[in-house]
């Protein structure tokens, strides 16, 4: 999927959070977005799925905007999937909150099971599929989550600095679903990260995110070899690094 | 899946809601026993259950009651929601009559109004030359006295007695308590406080033995002390849809010889206290 | 009828109106909780004002104004319902409804919003959102339902007023042992006090059970 994203402004009463984003992304491509907390970062990722609604602006996905009947929109959003920081499971056990997008679009036995079970074995949580979701540990948790995002195949994967708690094992782990499922699916990633080495890791291409507004935008050895803007400087050579 | 199991839930709940309603609904069809409302005090004199069964069994129709306050058997009568209506009330049976609610009324039984109190009896009521004179007394002596002040038969009785010894009850002190409840409730309040009470000696004989600390003070058969009880099937003419006839078997068989002998032998803790006395227009 | 007989008959009737009352309302109640529970503060405000206040809304009174309504001389006399059993669950489901309601609004409206969008972005529409929160509050709803029976098998003053305790049709154990102190006989009515507290105790254990479940 593609996204494109015209003159985003978003507001929370006075404050002004998002001042005018502009941002092309191409279809599978892995897109990193990168800035100081604060910057917007979140709440972008938050208008692209729906959950806020921008005062001024457009997003196109696939170069069509959102569709005004439920049935397109809802159908719309199931194509895109997100990952927070801190994962939100629903009560039950692994295997129920990694089914749960399955059960959404109507999944029947025994494809539910058999894709349930894949998408464990992937994150190399067979063993735990059983185990209650609130004794997980946080890098449990997170795969369960990561798990339960990807089995529905969205045509975009938005992440939201999804490993910033985790410690680098589960970092590893993560990292290498993401590339392994943009690889295989072609699907879109957008990858929210205060963390250069991350984005130098996976991304395709990265954007800084300063005060509200897309400073610099660049493919991954020149933005950080090269950056044209100042600020890009100052924030990949350490005043911001993780 | 998920949706599934508690789509699931949901279908369980409806079912046992519906055959539960069902249920509930087979045992509240339409009845087929004759209704009567009566009060509390006729209940706790335990004459009832026998009498009702005797009059099933000589006619195979049943009767079941609701006892409540006078003014609400009445005002059951006056709803349509019962057939007959058994009171001792005469003045409020007249009001009921005149109103076209009652369609006649037969005279069934009495019994008597009692003075009880605290054994003691600081206020001489055992020496008592007439009931004014008996409650002229307490007022005399500011003894404890509970009044049902509920409207009941024995509550205007009561205050008819006041009346008689010329005393005004609105404007008695503190030692006058309104208990607002039955004749069961009284005596037990009466009983806890030690203090004097007007009753029919149905309830009281009934109730004596749980009483310890109250005595029987004033029982004699002043005529003046006569509590009345009479009979009213519901007008079918205001009310369609009451069991008339079945009312009027009811009546009629109170006041015939196989009523009026039973009325007559009922005894409560070995004390006979009807006195059968059955006539009217029924 | 025996002693033993009459008991049975009186703990079968109470457990019968008390069940079903519970079981019509919490129907009625939880959608209905849920739904307002889900909306933002503000918007419920009003509804919520008139249910708190329903909270303070006696039995009695409740009784009596169905007794109004279901007396032959009332609106829904026709239907020949007042003095039954069923005119004593409809006292019943006007007392509980309330109840069940507030208590599943409350505990749906402070599941985590996170819930809802999680469940949102996950491609959840209305009504799998609904559930889902429904879901995690379920803990909290089975608390609602069980307060709302235990107003129920415990309420003496509507099915009393409703119900006229008429032997053999609708005497349950409240209003039984209210007739039983007012003749003074409290061995009996101690009797039945226990054998409710016994029923509640069994129905109470059976829905504890059940919680277990839904906890998270």
């Amino acid at each position: 999927m593609s996204l494109e994203v015209s003159g985003l402004v978003k507001s929370f009463g006075a404050r002004e959070v998002l001042r005018g984003i502009d941002l092309r992304i191409e279809p599978g491509e892995i897109f990193a977005i990168a800035g100081p907390s604060g910057a917007g970062k979140t709440t972008l990722l938050r208008c692209v799925d729906f959950l806020l609604r921008p005062e001024t602006g457009s997003i196109r996905y696939d170069g069509a905007t959102t569709p005004a009947e439920p049935a397109p929109a809802i159908a719309l959003r199931r194509r895109i999937g997100m990952v927070a920081q801190n994962p939100l499971l629903f009560r039950g056990n692994a295997a129920y909150n990694v089914s749960f997008g399955l059960c959404i679009r109507d999944v029947d036995e025994p494809e539910l099971s058999r894709r349930t079970a894949d998408a464990l074995k992937a994150l190399g949580m067979s063993d735990l599929a059983a185990t209650r979701a609130s004794v997980l540990s946080a890098g449990e948790a997170q795969r369960v989550a990561f798990a339960r995002a990807v089995v529905v195949r969205p045509d975009l994967l938005l992440l939201d600095e999804f490993t910033a708690n985790l410690d680098p094992t589960n970092v590893n782990i993560l990292e290498g679903a993401v590339r392994e499922y943009n690889r295989s699916t072609g699907a879109t990633v957008i990858l929210v990260t205060h963390n250069m080495f991350q984005a130098k890791r996976l991304a395709n291409r990265v954007a800084l995110l300063l005060e509200g507004r897309i400073v610099e935008v660049g493919a991954v050895p020149e933005f950080f070899e090269n950056p044209k803007d100042p600020r890009t400087r100052a924030f990949v050579t350490g005043e911001y690094a993780y | 899946m998920h949706f599934a199991s508690m789509r699931q839930y949901i279908v369980v709940l409806i079912i046992a809601a519906v055959v539960a309603l069902a249920v509930t609904a087979y045992l509240s069809l339409p009845r087929a026993y004759l209704l009567m409302a009566t009060t509390t005090s006729t209940r706790d004199t335990g004459l009832l259950p026998p009498m009702l069964r005797n009059f099933t069994l000589d006619t195979g129709i049943e009767v079941r009651y609701i006892a409540v306050g006078t003014g609400q058997a009445l005002d059951a009568g006056r709803r349509g929601d019962v057939d007959v209506v058994m009171v001792h009330a005469p003045a409020l049976e007249a009001e009921f009559i005149a109103s076209k609610d009652g369609l006649c009324r037969n005279q069934i039984m009495y019994n008597t109004f009692v003075i009880v109190g605290p054994a003691g009896d600081s206020a001489g009521v055992r020496n008592a030359t007439s009931a004014p004179d008996a409650l002229a007394r307490i007022y005399d002596n500011r003894s404890r006295f509970e009044s049902r002040a509920d409207n009941s038969g024995t509550n205007i009785k009561e205050l008819a007695l006041w009346s008689a010894a010329g005393l005004n009850a609105a404007s008695f002190g503190t030692w006058y308590e309104k208990t607002n409840q039955g004749m069961g409730a009284t005596l037990t309040i009466a009983n806890e406080r030690a203090a004097y009470t007007l009753s029919d000696d149905g309830t009281w004989f009934a109730r004596e033995p749980t009483l310890p600390y109250l005595g029987l003070l004033y029982n004699r058969t002043d005529s003046v002390l006569r509590n009345q009880y009479s009979v009213i099937p519901v007008n079918p003419a205001t009310h369609p849809g009451v069991f008339s006839e079945r009312a009027l078997a009811f009546a009629q068989w109170l006041v015939g010889p196989r009523g009026q002998s039973f009325i007559g032998a009922f005894k409560v803790h070995g004390h006979t206290i009807f006195t059968p006395d059955g006539t009217g227009d029924c | 009828m025996t002693l033993a007989g009459d008991i049975l008959q009186i703990t079968a009737l109470s457990l019968l109106v008390a069940g079903t009352s519970t079981l019509v309302a919490t129907l009625i109640a939880v959608p209905i909780g849920t739904v307002l529970g889900l909306r933002e503060v503000g918007s419920a405000r009003l509804l919520r004002n008139i249910l708190f206040t329903l909270y303070g809304l006696p039995p009695v009174l409740a009784g009596l104004l169905v007794f109004l309504l279901l007396s032959r001389a009332g609106p829904l006399g026709p239907l020949r319902l007042l003095y039954t059993p069923l005119g004593m669950v409809i006292a019943q489901v006007v007392i509980v409804t309330p109840i069940i309601l507030g208590i599943t609004m409350s505990v749906v409206s402070t599941v985590e919003r996170r819930v809802k969008d999680t469940a949102f972005v996950l491609g959840a529409d209305r009504y799998q959102l609904s559930i889902t929160v429904l879901r995690e509050a379920a803990a909290g709803v089975l608390t609602a339902i069980m307060v709302g029976f235990g107003r129920a098998i415990s309420e003496v003053g509507a099915v009393f007023i409703v119900g006229g305790h008429i032997e053999g049709q609708t005497q349950v154990l409240t209003t039984t042992i209210i007739t039983d102190v007012a003749q003074a006989e409290y061995g009996h009515a101690v009797a039945l006090g226990v054998i409710l507290l016994l029923l509640a105790a069994v129905i109470y254990s059976l829905l504890y059970r059940i919680q277990e479940r839904t906890l998270p």
